[in-house]
């Protein structure tokens, strides 16, 4: 090769300068998108009262192929450590359960929520989501989920399309996902409404049981102006099967003294059942959220209502602002509001003198409650990737129903106000 | 030009963004008038039109064959800004039956800047001979605006005549313009995305304009020492440099290196991207 004699960039240049008059004074600066783009975050989040606590890991990775195709692979790990309300409600005397596994009992102090300190465990969850353009104006993505506890296996499949219209101005989006999911609680799903008995004997309990969901969803983001974008979503689902949570039961108590009855006979226990819920539900939610960028800054407004057959109605109204307060930084407040109403079997507690109902819970994620969320995101970018810190404060309070202050109840806070701290740490690069 | 020519500019200010734009609009019909081959009007014209008498050339002309003469000796020969004639042997929009080697022997008799009297601004182009902007007149246009762009404002400016681009100002906001390179699988699909911050891409090479003889894809790029194009060159080549112009000669040169183009563009250290038929797109 004689050109390789000598290179020719100074000869270049200079008869370049005499083209031009003058050379710029910034050099080119070029990069090859990368192919990979990995995204990874560890999330701690923990509830005051030595309640849950989640040790997240979690990490994604999108293989980009082509502008018109890519493949995006996520893995979570999460650690759950901690206490959760049983739903039996508190009393002046001590109370005695047995654990789930029905080889060993506890016993919750005067006055204390009743927590089932049983809750440890490790959950895997893994996905895949192959994207890929469908000609100028359409793209379709399939993907594949599953997740795995000690207790759980979740398996899932899902689509989407989407398309664009009106010189990309409007996109509508069409997706479905099915989910079967086995549940294998320890010692066994509890009939529901039969009674906790002692430690050995579980004649209460039946073996695995299992429950599918089906999710649709159709929407639309419309560009509104140079500067915003609306999207409106409506989704339906229907979740059939052991929707029960395993280890929840109420207190049956005396209407007159507000003290638990005796349980069965032999048990040596107060009567506490074993909550029971449809075994289906169908929810429908509508999603609208107003994205809108300022000249440095941008800011989106979401509102989610949400309603179900068992009459639970939820609303939640969520705001950030990222501020790009320089170039490479930024700050983004966050307030979120969530209320919803009781679902139409929640009961705080069973009163002994009442006809069993059919379904009950005193799940307090089934309760009338509010929540708030407040929280601040520093990220930045630097030359290998970008990172951000994020804290935020969560605190939700809930309202017994029917109203249960009769008697013993009246002294105890029968659904206390819970608070939590997030804390997540994350950074993405490429390679 | 030839081709689409587009200024993207990331602004407020439509009075500016209208303003640029005219710029390049007139700017591009402006060189692609002076030194149109087919106008009567033009500079080229004027000189095919002496017929091996001297002409006075204007300055900016006399720039365009120095910087063509500057290709010229660093190519060795491969480069030199009289040999469109080989358009009469290969003519790429009639498709492969259209292609005449035979005649290649006698068009090379019209081509050879030795045998051009050039002493600046005074041209003596021989009868019979042709001179040709075409290989450098796009980039330099894009130059031009880029520089005009530069004393009008520093908001993000990319200007594009054809795939060969360079961009004026800060980053956009989105922190870098996202270049694709065509796909030689796949008119109009991107095979690689480049972010570009500063500087100029140029790509030699087209996906569309090549041709076929006994099953050999031949490009459009020729050598002028005789008459073909290097054999095994990359499909497209694609170069960054900090001018649309060195951009758009490297990458012309590396195409004239045939087999050796990415050895050649190694050897000068400049970044670039290379497709080639085998091992996909």
């Amino acid at each position: 090769m004689q050109l390789k004699r000598m290179a020719i960039g100074a000869t270049l240049a200079n008869a370049t300068c005499g083209l031009l008059g003058a050379l710029p004074a910034a050099p080119v600066a070029a990069q090859e998108v990368s192919d990979w783009e990995i995204d990874t975050s560890l999330l701690y989040y923990a509830e005051d009262n030595d309640r849950v606590r989640d040790a997240s890991l979690m990490t994604s990775a999108r293989r980009v192929f082509d502008e018109d195709r890519f493949f995006d692979l996520s893995l979570t790990v999460d650690s759950l450590t901690g206490a959760t309300p049983s739903g039996a409600v508190p009393s002046s005397q001590a109370q005695t359960f047995t654990s789930p596994s029905g080889k060993d009992s506890y016993v919750i102090e005067p006055g204390a929520t009743p927590l089932d300190g049983s809750f440890l465990d490790t959950r895997i969850a893994l996905s895949g989501n192959w994207n890929q353009s469908l000609g100028d104006s359409m793209r379709w993505s399939a993907g594949l989920s599953a997740s795995h506890e000690y207790d759980y296996l979740h398996i899932g499949v899902n689509g989407r399309i989407e398309r664009d219209f009106n010189k990309r101005n409007t996109t509508v989006y069409l997706g479905a996902a099915y989910g079967q999911d086995d549940i294998s609680p320890v010692g066994g799903t509890p009939i529901g409404l039969a009674p906790m008995l002692e430690v050995d004997n579980q004649s209460s309990k039946l073996r695995d049981d299992s429950k599918s969901v089906v999710d649709l969803l159709v929407g639309a983001t419309q560009v509104l102006t140079r500067r915003s974008v609306i999207e409106v979503a409506y989704s339906y689902g229907l979740s059939d099967g052991y929707l029960n949570d395993p280890y929840k039961f109420l207190s049956v108590v005396d209407r007159g003294t507000g003290l638990p009855v005796a349980g069965p006979v032999g048990s040596g226990l107060n009567l506490y059942l074993y909550e029971s819920r449809p075994d289906s539900r169908t929810k429908q939610s509508l999603f609208a959220e107003w994205r809108y960028a300022l000249d440095r800054d941008s800011l989106a407004l979401n509102y989610r209502i949400m309603n179900d057959d068992w009459d639970v109605t939820s609303q939640t109204i969520d705001a950030r602002y990222h501020w790009n307060f320089t170039p490479n930084s930024y700050l983004e407040p966050h307030i979120r509001y969530y209320t919803q109403s009781a679902a139409d079997f929640y009961r705080t507690v069973l009163f002994d003198d009442e006809a069993l109902p059919a379904f009950a819970s005193a799940d307090y994620r089934l309760a009338d409650l509010d929540a708030y969320t407040a929280g601040l995101k520093y990220g930045r970018r630097t030359a290998h990737g970008e990172f951000s810190v994020r804290l935020e404060y969560y605190h939700q309070a809930g309202d017994p129903s029917p109203d249960a202050s009769v008697g013993d109840l009246a002294n105890h806070d029968l659904l206390p106000p819970m608070s939590a701290v997030i804390a997540q740490f994350g950074y993405k690069f490429r390679f | 030009m030839g081709c689409p020519c587009e200024l993207l500019c990331e602004t407020d200010d439509a009075v500016l963004a209208e303003r640029l734009a005219a710029f390049a609009h007139d700017e591009a019909q402006r060189i692609d008038q002076k030194f149109s081959r087919y106008r009567t009007d033009s500079v080229v014209h004027t000189i095919h039109s002496s017929h091996g008498a001297p002409v006075r050339v204007d300055s900016e002309t006399q720039r365009l064959i120095d910087y063509g003469v500057s290709l010229w000796k660093i190519s060795e020969g491969r480069f030199d800004l009289t040999s469109g004639v080989l358009r009469y042997a290969w003519n790429f929009d009639e498709g492969p039956l259209a292609a005449h080697p035979e005649r290649i022997p006698e068009l090379l008799q019209r081509i050879g800047w030795q045998r051009v009297g050039w002493e600046p601004p005074v041209l003596r182009l021989p009868d019979g001979m042709e001179i040709d902007f075409g290989g450098i007149g796009k980039e330099y246009a894009v130059d031009l605006v880029v520089d005009y762009v530069a004393t009008q404002t520093d908001c993000p400016v990319l200007v594009n005549f054809g795939g060969d681009l360079r961009c004026a100002g800060k980053p956009p906001r989105s922190g870098a313009w996202h270049v694709g390179i065509e796909s030689i699988a796949q008119a109009g699909a991107a095979a690689k995305l480049v972010e570009l911050k500063s500087g100029a891409l140029a790509t030699s090479g087209d996906t569309r304009r090549c041709i076929e003889i006994d099953g050999k894809l031949y490009s459009h790029i020729f050598d002028a020492r005789n008459g073909w194009p290097a054999p095994d060159a990359p499909r497209s080549i694609t170069v960054a440099a900090a001018t649309c112009s060195q951009a758009g000669s490297y990458s012309t040169l590396a195409m004239l290196q045939g087999a050796g183009a990415e050895a050649f563009l190694e050897a000068e250290g400049v970044q670039y991207w290379s497709l080639r038929s085998e091992g996909g797109d």
